[in-house]
């Protein structure tokens, strides 16, 4: 390859770890959505 | 000499059993068969022009598009749509959720036809079938392909759902001892057959992997694998929701009425499954859209085109099944299965066909002679299904063997009862 | 190949071959030749397309008409009835002419692709095609970066038709037809390694008239047939974005990983499977 400079792959890593963290988030609360009402006992 | 004439006996019955089943029963003159049975007899026609004249008399595939829609559609999106029958059959006997027993028999008879007749139809696709068996029998093994191991998993794993399959065949055809020991291969079988389906799922989108530089780069990843396997498992589930809705219909007086208030209870569970699934699959998209940082590409009409996929065939139908299930309507969750239906076709169709060699000057469509064919595949197949539904024990419950003899106090393993 | 062939060929490297310092001489033993390879100079070649001739006489190909330049009025490739074609390109250092055909990939895409090992490479370096084992799948025509291998649509028994570099010819110590026919030396057959020192040499020499870059050095993993030009490779249609990843290296962890699932996989639904059981029993 002609290129003579640096390259980080890793640009998008931060982002990628924010969106992970939104997605554990997300999940919980998809799933709580899911299980339906909270009954009384 | 007694067992060979006990077998001898047995066969005879068997042929008088299987001339009198194999009479056609009911009305001739349906709407379905009205519109399949002349689409099946051009498709045949079809068929036979492909065969003599090759590939290109019927299709519009090119030296740029050497894969269409009998690859694109038939097989790729086919054996997604297939993924109901590993998804249930792993819910039921790895997982032991009784709750989705009943619909184990036409989930994992609709897959074993679909892997019958759609990576079947991988077969009208092969410049020269009469090679086919080159991989299979070792004279030319080609282990370094993705695509030797997709045409042998799709072999070994039809093999598996016919295992799978067979007590209902034996129960059918009155083989009391047979039934017993196919029953007992269930739990293995299972086993196996996930394990195959989980490879060959994501084996079809490995095929694209060294279409790196023809494939718009929005749809091309290195996680391709890791998507098709994703999708397959709400493909799957989305499929048994719509084609178990249906049989509901079209086979009412097979299903027992007091059931009803059950399958309803199936379909909410099943949209739970596909809620959770299209979530992730949604979030791996995101992931890889950030990391390939694809937000430059997003400008122009594939961008446009990317984003009805993702937003409008897979967050949305997450959204409705989501909905669906937490409100208790059966409804929204049809819709949703639709919905996510059609996103799988899209994604399927846009990675193997549509953004495939996105720069061509002269773009692929099917030819009016590739959607007959197809066509032809699908009615075949639920003309198949149709044949089996109406004699075979798979979606009544009759269960309890003719009792010609009796076993020493073994009852019938409750396998795939 | 005896000796004698060997040097016949090895004669046409040239000077270079000569300039090479003997301690880089690769350890080759007669299990592993290097492979062969055939470097065009693009500055060289006059358009004539002698080679598209000999190419179609050498595999009985419908021989075309190379007095007719109105082909040339558009950029043509390779077809189920031609394995080569030389194309024109209007560039900012006037018309020049570029020779397309199979590349000869070191670490080939269609034969990682071909269940049934109808794609093969050869030691020499020629990727062939086997017409009774393959099964038509197209699958090489997929994975291919630079389209080559091409399908026969309109028969009942297709083939594959790509080209071959001339293997039979080599196999008789002969050079490829296409070079062979070359009036200006615009092809040279030779081993990589010494078709590489030439390259390098009439780059160093002749700065000025050639862009430093020998296409085929590293693209797609390095490939048997090198180029070099006086523009940039993107004027002369050649792709410069394929990467210099060689293709089969894309679906080897996946392939690597299929046993794994097989071992571990079953074993894990079994456990699932053991563990829900004692949960409904309890």
């Amino acid at each position: 390859m002609e290129t003579y400079y640096y390259v980080n792959i890793f640009e998008t890593k931060g982002l990628e770890y924010l969106l992970l963290m939104a997605f554990l988030v997300l999940f919980v609360l998809l799933v709580k959505y899911l299980q339906g009402p909270r009954k009384l006992p | 000499m007694a067992d060979t004439r006990d077998l001898g006996r047995e066969l005879r019955r068997f042929g008088k059993f299987l001339r009198s089943e194999a009479r056609p029963r009911g009305k001739l003159l349906t709407p379905f068969n009205v519109i399949s049975i002349p689409v099946i007899l051009l498709g045949i026609g079809i068929l036979v022009v492909r065969f003599t004249k090759g590939l290109g008399s019927v299709t519009n595939l090119s030296q740029e598009f050497p894969w269409g829609f009998w690859i694109g559609f038939d097989v790729v999106t086919g054996v997604a749509f297939a993924g109901g029958a590993y998804a249930i059959t792993f819910a039921v006997y790895v997982m032991k959720l009784e709750k989705y027993h009943p619909i184990v028999r036409p989930a994992v008879l609709s897959g074993l036809l679909a892997y019958v007749f759609y990576a079947g139809a991988l077969v009208l696709d092969l410049g020269r079938p009469w090679h086919i068996i080159n991989p299979i029998i070792g004279n030319s093994f080609g282990y370094n392909s993705v695509l030797f191991l997709v045409s042998w998993h799709f072999m070994l794993y039809m093999l598996a759902e016919l295992v799978e399959f067979s007590p209902v065949i034996a129960e059918w055809a009155g083989w009391r001892r047979l039934r017993r020991i196919l029953g007992a291969l269930t739990v293995g079988t299972v086993i196996f057959g996930v394990t195959l389906s989980s490879l060959h799922q994501s084996g079809l989108g490995a095929l694209f992997l060294m279409a790196k530089s023809k494939i718009h780069p929005l749809w091309y990843s290195e996680f391709i694998p890791i998507f098709f396997l994703v999708s397959s498992i709400f493909a799957g589930l989305s499929m048994i929701i719509v084609e178990g809705t249906i049989s509901h219909r079209v086979f009412k007086d097979q299903i027992d009425p007091a059931k009803h208030h059950s399958f309803e209870d199936i379909i909410l569970g099943l949209g739970k499954g596909a809620a959770i699934s299209l979530f992730v699959y949604y979030f791996f998209k995101l992931l890889t859209f950030i990391h390939d940082r694809h937000w430059k590409l997003l400008t122009d009409g594939w961008g446009i085109w990317y984003l009805v996929e993702i937003l409008g065939f897979v967050l949305l139908p997450c959204v409705l099944f989501a909905y669906g299930v937490r409100n208790r309507s059966v409804g929204t969750v049809r819709v949703a299965a639709v919905m996510a239906l059609v996103g799988i076709v899209l994604n399927r169709l846009n990675t193997s066909v549509i953004a495939y060699n996105w720069t061509a000057a002269v773009r692929y469509f099917p030819s009016w002679q590739e959607i007959v064919v197809t066509l032809m595949v699908i009615f075949t197949e639920i003309w198949v299904f149709r044949w089996i539904v109406l004699r075979m024990p798979v979606l009544r419950e009759a269960h309890e063997l003719p009792t010609r003899r009796t076993t020493a106090g073994n009852p019938v393993p409750s396998a795939i009862a | 190949m005896n000796r004698r062939g060997f040097l016949k060929l090895a004669g046409v490297a040239g000077a270079a071959a000569a300039a090479r310092p003997a301690s880089a001489a690769p350890a080759s033993s007669p299990d592993s030749p290097e492979f062969w390879g055939v470097l065009v100079d693009t500055t060289r070649c006059i358009g004539c397309r002698a080679c598209e001739r000999s190419c179609s006489i050498a595999h009985d190909l419908p021989v075309p008409d190379i007095e007719n330049d109105d082909l040339l009025e558009h950029e043509r490739t390779t077809s189920d009835r031609q394995w080569m074609v030389v194309n024109r390109f209007e560039t900012s250092k006037g018309e020049v002419f570029v020779k397309k055909q199979c590349m000869h990939c070191w670490q080939p895409a269609c034969t990682a692709a071909c269940l049934t090992n109808a794609m093969h490479k050869t030691r020499k370096g020629p990727v062939i095609w086997h017409p009774d084992k393959c099964m038509g799948c197209r699958f090489c025509m997929v994975s291919c970066p630079f389209e080559i291998p091409k399908f026969e649509y309109n028969s009942w028994n297709p083939k594959i038709q790509k080209c071959n570099m001339c293997f039979e010819r080599l196999e008789d110590d002969k050079k490829p037809a296409c070079v062979e026919s070359c009036p200006t030396d615009a092809l040279m057959f030779g081993r990589k390694r010494d078709l590489m020192e030439i390259a390098r040499v009439r780059i160093y020499n002749h700065p000025d008239k050639y862009v430093h870059k020998i296409y085929g050095e590293h693209e797609v993993g390095g490939t048997g047939w090198l180029y070099l030009a006086a523009v940039p490779f993107e004027e002369l249609g050649f792709r410069t974005d394929l990467g210099t990843t060689p293709y089969p290296e894309f679906t080897r962890d996946f392939l690597y990983g299929v046993p794994l699932v097989l071992f571990g996989l079953p074993a894990l639904l079994l456990g699932l499977s053991l563990l829900a059981e004692r949960d409904s029993e309890s």
